[in-house]
């Protein structure tokens, strides 16, 4: 293709590939490729260098003072979640906030160019499902604690519908949703019992999707 | 379910929930036992912050090794070939894969010859349907129409696709087998001379004298004058016997065809649905976890879904209550609701009948109104009163189902049941209406059915108002393919547009009221049936119906896609893909049984015409089958007869009865099979997190000691 990038060094975009695997099994990688820390990072695998420099410039124009055109010597950046949240692909929708921040390195919201890559990685279309489902998840439980709660229910409905139900009708629809889908009968959803209902629902996978 | 101290809820927001790893904790928590399970392997090679106590190994030697265990950690049905290259894996991985995968191959060698032979069928096989599928037409239209304006509307134009390619294949048989034959033998002669020696009148479709150009036009749209002895219709085909035998035959195969093709296509749909929506589902969790769609951008979009969801949630709701309301009527409250719907009914089947009366009552009196000077005299006039049997169709079709929507809330159902009852009713109008039509022609053909009344006596049919019925036939079918198409277009430019450029000076209210319009995808996918309808009867009867027909329904999806585009706005309410994938090509089918009545039984029944078409002389259409045969060798001739024997058919029957009742066993002995299922895999997640939680009780104790 012959794209001559001076965004990332070949060993960069590399390390990518070997992070991914390296990452994954729990290693440490300060191996001098660029003084990346894999762990505890999303590894995304849909990798090509196409994707990854169109995805740098449009973290790159959210702020153009704060984030330098050259990542080869790695600087740790963060862009805040306000300016995030302004992306036309992010600024309408009612969960932005809750995606931001699970994705982001602290929970917070603001993500460093890894979190931006990743989240996209696993909004699109090639993410396989249980890492959709995951994430997922990850999106709905509201207050972190690993179980989807009667709270965190009425919460999703809430953003869903704008406000307009009532509270008597949330209430009602967050217990339905409970009776369906709860399988361990324990009054909220693990994640086991989201990933069984993801299993039985054929168009997850197309609507858990953000397009860039 | 104890919470282990590894593992607090913390509050939002603040630091992610995983716990980090290397915190000094009191031994692994149960999230990361859950972790270490075989099934949260494609998320332990992803994924975050998710713990990964013992499975650390050292980067450099052990790098082939790890990526090879990745690759073989993954699901088996990923693994299989095609190419690594459509998988979401690093690049080195795929390098690794492959090496792997074409060392095995070379392993294996020719002892699984027959594998890889298998193999390659199967690659070819998805390369031929890749390449089929590339070449369907409008498939990204389709997908911008279904992005913007729901499931529902793009299930109208697959289905007008679909029927699109049915009527490209009918007329390419019905060319190939009626009009290549009529020329094969020599051109086709003219209409027959007045013949007085001839017991059954005659038959002179010429206009005598000058024909003005306006009722040349008019001749046009009616389906006389010049075009009544042209191809189009049947009376033109000369009494040739293989003509004959293959004019029938198109007949036959393009009704095979449709059948065959309709059944494949609601076969896979039904696949389709009956996975999806399995029963006890997901009504209201698929409403509120996968029903957002994340991509949406726009305010008005994102508010468009908002709405659809909530307008969803409380329908859900709303049957629910009717449901609960239902469940406790008390005897009173239930014998008065059902003499309502006793009422209701009573008044459908009366607006029904009125319809179906006045379309028979439009059909008699075409005649007679003809034979009136005035209409005579003004070919205008005459036009009309030649269409008087579609504008009735289309009136009643026009004016009844709005009525049927006002009468449906009132009769106390869930509103789901409601729509099924409008769509039942809307559906048995518009076949029925044809039927009527249909009904009355036969009357006037056959003279009521009575071989004996006067007119009939000499021919078998009325040959004195129709000395070439089949012809007449043809033409009703043929006005009533141009008039349908007309009112399309009629309604879209006189009423949709106006509305769309006047509604934006109305006031508030008022445009609410009128102006935004939407597809409304049942009653349009009815009137596309209806119109497939008309054209299964007219196309033995219109040989060139099929080919009208391919370039009307070309045109429709030409306005129609316009039309949307710029009048209508999305729907506010979601269409089921249940409804779509079984109801529609249901309604399909028996629109193609319907239309196969008039049509069996005018080739079995009623005699040929004795001056025009391929099979004047005959006693009946079919006739001129056996005679063919017995034109054909002994054995063939024994063969074909003992297929029409009862020695055939019975077996046949049981043989057909023992294979259904195996089927439905079979289907029901997998839906036993599916619901066990389902139990067992919910039986085994409490097993997984009953042991996780064990595990990590008996480590903290170990640790405690």
């Amino acid at each position: 293709m012959g794209n001559k990038q001076t965004v990332f060094t070949h060993e960069q975009l590399e390390a990518y590939q070997v992070r991914v695997m390296g990452g994954a099994l729990g290693q440490c990688e300060e191996s001098g490729t660029g003084g990346w820390e894999p762990r505890g990072r999303v590894q995304s695998q849909l990798w090509t260098v196409g994707l990854a420099l169109r995805l740098f410039y449009r973290y790159q124009d959210l702020a153009p003072q704060l984030v330098p055109l050259d990542y080869t010597s790695s600087p740790d950046v963060k862009v805040p979640y306000e300016l995030i949240s302004r992306m036309p692909e992010l600024k309408d929708n009612p969960f932005r906030q809750r995606i931001t921040q699970v994705f982001s390195e602290d929970g917070d919201g603001h993500m460093t160019l890894d979190n931006f890559l990743d989240m996209f990685s696993v909004m699109s279309e090639m993410a396989p499902r249980d890492l959709k489902g995951y994430y997922a998840f990850k999106i709905y439980d509201f207050n972190n604690d690993d179980y989807i709660c009667m709270w965190d229910l009425e919460q999703t409905v809430t953003k869903l519908t704008r406000g307009e139900l009532s509270a008597e009708e949330v209430s009602l629809v967050c217990e339905k949703v409970l009776d369906e889908a709860d399988g361990d009968h324990d009054g909220r959803l693990s994640l086991e019992d989201f990933q069984n209902m993801i299993l039985r629902a054929p168009d997850f996978l197309s609507t858990f999707h953000i397009r860039i | 379910m104890e919470k282990t101290p590894a593992w607090e809820p913390e509050a939002s927001g603040s630091t992610t929930g995983w716990p980090a790893p290397r915190e000094p904790r009191a031994g692994p928590s149960l999230s990361s036992v859950l972790s270490e399970l075989p099934s949260a392997a494609t998320l332990r090679y992803r994924g975050p912050g998710v713990l990964l106590s013992g499975a650390l190994e050292n980067e450099e030697d052990d790098g082939e090794r790890s990526i090879q265990a990745f690759a073989e950690g993954f699901p088996k049905e990923l693994r299989d070939p095609p190419a690594s290259r459509e998988l979401p894996w690093p690049m080195q991985a795929r390098r690794t894969h492959r090496q792997s995968y074409t060392r095995d191959q070379v392993a294996q060698g020719s002892g699984s010859r027959a594998a890889h032979r298998a193999l390659m069928l199967r690659r070819s096989k998805e390369k031929m349907w890749e390449g089929l599928r590339s070449l369907e037409p409008w498939a990204w239209t389709l997908k911008r129409i279904g992005g913007q304006f729901g499931a529902g509307t793009e299930s109208y134009f697959l289905l007008l696709r679909f029927l699109l390619l049915l009527n490209v294949l009918a007329s390419v048989l019905k060319a190939c087998m009626t009009l290549l034959p009529a020329w094969l033998d020599g051109a086709p002669p003219g209409p027959p001379g007045p013949d007085p020696s001839s017991l059954c009148g005659s038959y002179n479709p010429h206009p005598q004298g000058l024909i003005t150009f306006p009722s040349q036009v008019f001749n046009l749209l009616s389906g006389e004058g010049f075009l009544e002895w042209s191809p189009l219709f049947y009376g033109f085909y000369p009494p040739r016997p293989r003509l004959a035998v293959s004019y029938l035959c198109s007949t036959f195969a393009i009704g095979l065809l449709s059948l065959v093709l309709i059944l494949h296509r609601s076969v896979s749909g039904l696949k389709q649905t009956l996975l999806a929506e399995s029963g006890v589902l997901t009504s209201y969790s698929h409403w509120v976890f996968s029903a957002w769609d994340f991509g949406l951008s726009g305010d008005v979009h994102v508010r468009l879904r908002q709405r659809i969801i909530l307008y969803e949630l409380q329908v859900e709701l709303e049957e629910a209550v009717v449901r609960r309301r239902a469940a406790v009527r008390t005897l009173g409250q239930q014998a008065r609701v059902w003499s309502v719907r006793v009422l209701l009914n009573l008044l459908v089947v009366t607006l029904l009948g009125a319809a179906f009366y006045g379309v028979y009552w439009a059909t008699e009196s075409t005649v007679e109104l003809q034979e009136w000077p005035p209409v005579q005299q003004m070919p205008l006039l005459k036009l009309g009163v030649d269409y008087l049997p579609s504008i009735f169709i289309s009136v009643v079709n026009f004016v009844l189902p709005p009525m049927f929507k006002l009468i449906a809330p009132l009769e106390g159902y869930t509103r789901s049941r409601q729509i099924v009852l409008i769509l039942l009713r809307t559906m048995f109008l518009r076949l029925a209406s044809l039927l009527v039509l249909l009904l009355s022609l036969w009357n006037q053909i056959t003279c009521g059915g009575n071989k004996e009344a006067g007119e009939c006596k000499t021919c078998g049919y009325n040959y004195k108002e129709l000395p070439c019925w089949e012809t007449r036939l043809g033409q009703e079918m043929y006005r009533l393919l141009l008039f349908d198409l007309l009112t399309g277009v009629a309604v879209m430019l006189l009423i949709q547009f106006p509305l769309k450029l006047f509604c934006g000076f109305c006031p508030g209210t008022l445009r609410r009221v009128v102006g935004t319009q939407e597809f409304q995808v049942p009653d349009e996918v009815l009137g596309l049936i209806y119109a497939q309808t008309v054209v299964w009867v007219g196309s033995f009867f219109c040989p060139l119906l099929p080919l009208l027909n391919t370039a009307k329904f070309l045109l429709l999806f030409y306005l129609k896609k316009l039309a949307l585009f710029s009048v209508c706005s999305p729907a506010s309410r979601t269409f089921r893909a249940s409804m779509a994938n079984f109801f529609f090509p249901l309604v399909l089918l028996l629109g193609l049984a319907i239309s196969a009545v008039p049509v069996l039984y005018s080739i079995f029944l009623i005699p040929p015409s004795k001056l025009c078409g391929p099979f004047r002389g005959q006693s009946s259409i079919w006739a001129q089958i056996p005679e063919s045969i017995s034109s054909l060798p002994q054995t063939i001739q024994n063969f074909i007869f003992f297929l029409g024997t009862q020695a055939f058919a019975v077996p046949l029957l049981l043989i057909s009865s023992i294979l259904m009742v195996y089927t439905l066993t079979l289907a029901n002995s997998y839906g036993r099979l599916i619901s066990e299922l389902k139990q067992q895999i919910e039986m085994e997640a409490q097993n997984k997190v009953f042991l996780a939680q064990r595990a990590v009780a008996l480590s903290s104790a170990n640790r405690a000691l």
